[in-house]
């Protein structure tokens, strides 16, 4: 069923990121935590390697 | 500091001042006095938002932490990103939608007056208290060191981010911190770049690595499930997420930076930037303490970092014992130093047994160094109850004035001093409108003007920076100053996020249920503080659960479904 134009509007407003390489609000998210687990593998090699 | 330095500190500080009242002169609308012109892009509410949170302390006292224990203080900020998203996606667009000026104007709009009041008093008391810690605490530790007036730099410095942020409102504040920001990151690579420069040559970056790892300071994840332990993976995951989440949800100084983006877009753009770059700068900063702490292996440190430690000790009748100390702190260094030259030929000649050796009696006498720095201090301890032998805010500070050059010193104290402005200035602005909005239009004057707004925020934002100078001027150096800050964060954020969980996720529960729950949650939290030991960044969670499940229990007890139309709206 089609949404009203208003809730259309405002959906992509929400959904609109922006960006050139994320289409969605999901990717970018999933872009920082993996941006986060990466530097979390970081420090735990950083702590086995020199401790 | 020369007169270079000077020209610098002024020059950068007043310069970035009166740019921003000019930027923003005439605001005369409460909309964009409170809330900017709603042009902002995500670059500079990303910057903002960044800035509200580096106080001075940040960069004065982090470099420390990384000195005296490491990598280890970078587990607090495990919780970020995902707090960050959390409130990209949940918090903001309600606020936005709401079209709210604070973020207890939401809590009146879901619950109910009292509710509101609740939430507003919670920020304003413990952001009231920690505005005067954030003005202090860069003053005593640059005062101590240049020998300036402690009182007339808590007051200039004061009523410069009183003038600035008075007469541009939350514009100026932006305006002023993309600056100060450029100006802090400046200094900072700057200091780090002469520091990597000044390491002994020979030293390669695996030898600096490796002497610190063998000095345990790179370790920067700690899996221990001890919850006595300040800094662990868990504490920083599960505790920091809870920390975080109240830090950037529910204080209006940072509410107030990313609700003012042009575009919802603009607003999470700017906080998922902090989610990305917080962690590695926050990790550089440390490390920046941790390559300190190689450079003073091979160059002799102070015995104390803070000064005024040794004058007090002098000047008591226990200069003989100091003498002796400082003989034998200097005499442990030296072999300290013998011995890890020893290690790096070794390690460079590939000889595994000689550099283990080496560095295993390095370590030996890199202790006994410490432990004749731990006898010192208790002796000062003894001489002066009353003050306090924690180096760690002095460190880069000694190390920036004995080892850098003029121009640089003043380009960093005027980084220490942008990044304690910029910070100020949003909690102001936070603390003013919060006033005038959740008390003076909310209670006082129902029917009050935008331009009664107006006046009465700037009126409350002066009031507020006052207050602040006049806590600072009282205030006394408790512990390390960023665990200060963070302490008293953790004592009161957790029931402040107990009420916005309940009010986006908990639909049944009402004003009056979660209103009680938050009292008597905040009240546990206070007798928990007193009479635990566990790490303080545990306090948000108990503060929030407690607040979220007593609200449930109350709900059933006062009866009926606490659902009201509000809720439904929202």
């Amino acid at each position: 069923m089609k949404r009203p134009a208003a809730t259309e509007s405002s959906a992509r407003e929400t959904e609109d990121t922006g960006l050139p390489f994320f289409c969605s609000w999901k990717s970018v998210y999933l872009f920082v935590m993996g941006s986060f687990v990466l530097w979390v593998a970081l420090l735990i090699a950083l702590t086995k390697i020199f401790s | 500091m020369s007169a270079l330095d000077y020209i610098v500190l002024i020059g950068s500080m007043l310069g970035i001042a009166i740019y921003g009242i000019w930027r923003t002169r005439g605001r005369r609308d409460l909309n964009a006095y409170l809330r900017g012109d709603g042009h902002t892009p995500w670059f500079a509410i990303g910057l903002s938002v960044m800035a509200t949170q580096a106080s001075a302390i940040t960069f004065l006292s982090t470099p420390g932490q990384g000195y005296l224990g490491g990598l280890g203080f970078v587990q607090i900020y495990f919780g970020l990103p995902i707090a960050l998203i959390v409130i990209a996606a949940v918090f903001l667009p309600i606020y936005r939608r709401l079209n709210v000026f604070t973020a207890y104007e939401f809590l009146g709009k879901r619950f109910d007056g009292k509710t509101r009041l609740l939430g507003a008093a919670l920020f304003l008391v413990q952001r009231g208290l920690g505005a005067g810690l954030t003005i202090y605490a860069p003053a005593i530790v640059l005062t101590t060191v240049f020998g300036w007036p402690l009182n007339l730099t808590i007051i200039s410095s004061g009523l410069l981010v009183i003038i600035y942020t008075v007469a541009g409102g939350s514009d100026a504040v932006t305006v002023t911190q993309k600056y100060q920001i450029g100006i802090i990151f400046a200094g900072m690579v700057t200091a780090f770049c002469l520091l990597v420069a000044r390491l002994p040559t020979g030293l390669t970056f695996t030898d600096t690595f490796a002497l610190a790892g063998g000095f345990q300071k790179l370790k920067a994840v700690n899996f221990s499930t001890d919850v006595h332990e300040r800094y662990t993976f868990w504490s920083g995951l599960i505790g920091g997420t809870f920390l975080m989440l109240s830090y950037f949800g529910t204080d209006q100084s940072q509410v107030q930076r990313y609700i003012s983006g042009a575009s919802l877009c603009e607003g999470r753009l700017g906080l998922m930037f902090n989610a990305v770059c917080k962690i590695p700068m926050q990790f550089c900063i440390l490390l920046l303490g941790v390559l300190i702490f190689v450079f003073y292996q091979f160059e002799t440190p102070p015995l104390f970092f803070n000064s005024t430690s040794s004058q007090y000790l002098a000047e008591h009748n226990a200069g003989q014992k100091l003498r002796a100390y400082e003989a034998d702190f200097n005499s442990a260094h030296a072999q300290t130093r013998q011995q890890l030259e020893d290690w790096l030929n070794a390690r460079h000649r590939g000889d595994q047994t000689a550099a283990t050796a080496a560095f295993a009696a390095a370590s030996t006498s890199h202790q006994r160094g410490e432990k004749i720095r731990e006898e010192a201090a208790k002796t000062l301890l003894t001489a002066n109850p009353g003050t306090t032998a924690n180096d760690a805010d002095y460190v880069f500070i000694t190390f920036i004035l004995h080892h850098l050059p003029h121009g640089v010193i003043g380009l960093l104290v005027a980084a220490f001093f942008a990044a304690a402005l910029s910070s100020k200035a949003a909690e102001l602005n936070a603390l003013g409108s919060s006033t005038t909005i959740d008390f003076y239009r909310h209670l006082i004057k129902h029917d009050a003007t935008d331009a009664n707004c107006v006046v009465a925020s700037k009126c409350f934002t002066a009031f507020w920076g006052l207050v602040a100078i006049g806590f600072a001027l009282y205030a006394h150096l408790v512990e390390n100053l960023i665990q200060a800050v963070n302490i008293l964060g953790s004592i009161f954020y957790g029931v402040m996020l107990g009420l916005f969980v309940v009010a986006f996720f908990v639909r049944r529960v009402g004003g009056t249920a979660v209103f009680w729950a938050a009292l008597a949650a905040q009240t546990l939290v206070f007798v928990l503080y007193f009479n635990l030991t566990i790490s303080y960044l545990w306090y948000p969670l108990i503060g929030c659960a407690t607040c979220v499940l007593l609200s449930l229990v109350l709900q059933v007890v006062l009866g009926g479904n606490g659902e009201t139309s509000k809720a439904r709206a929202i």
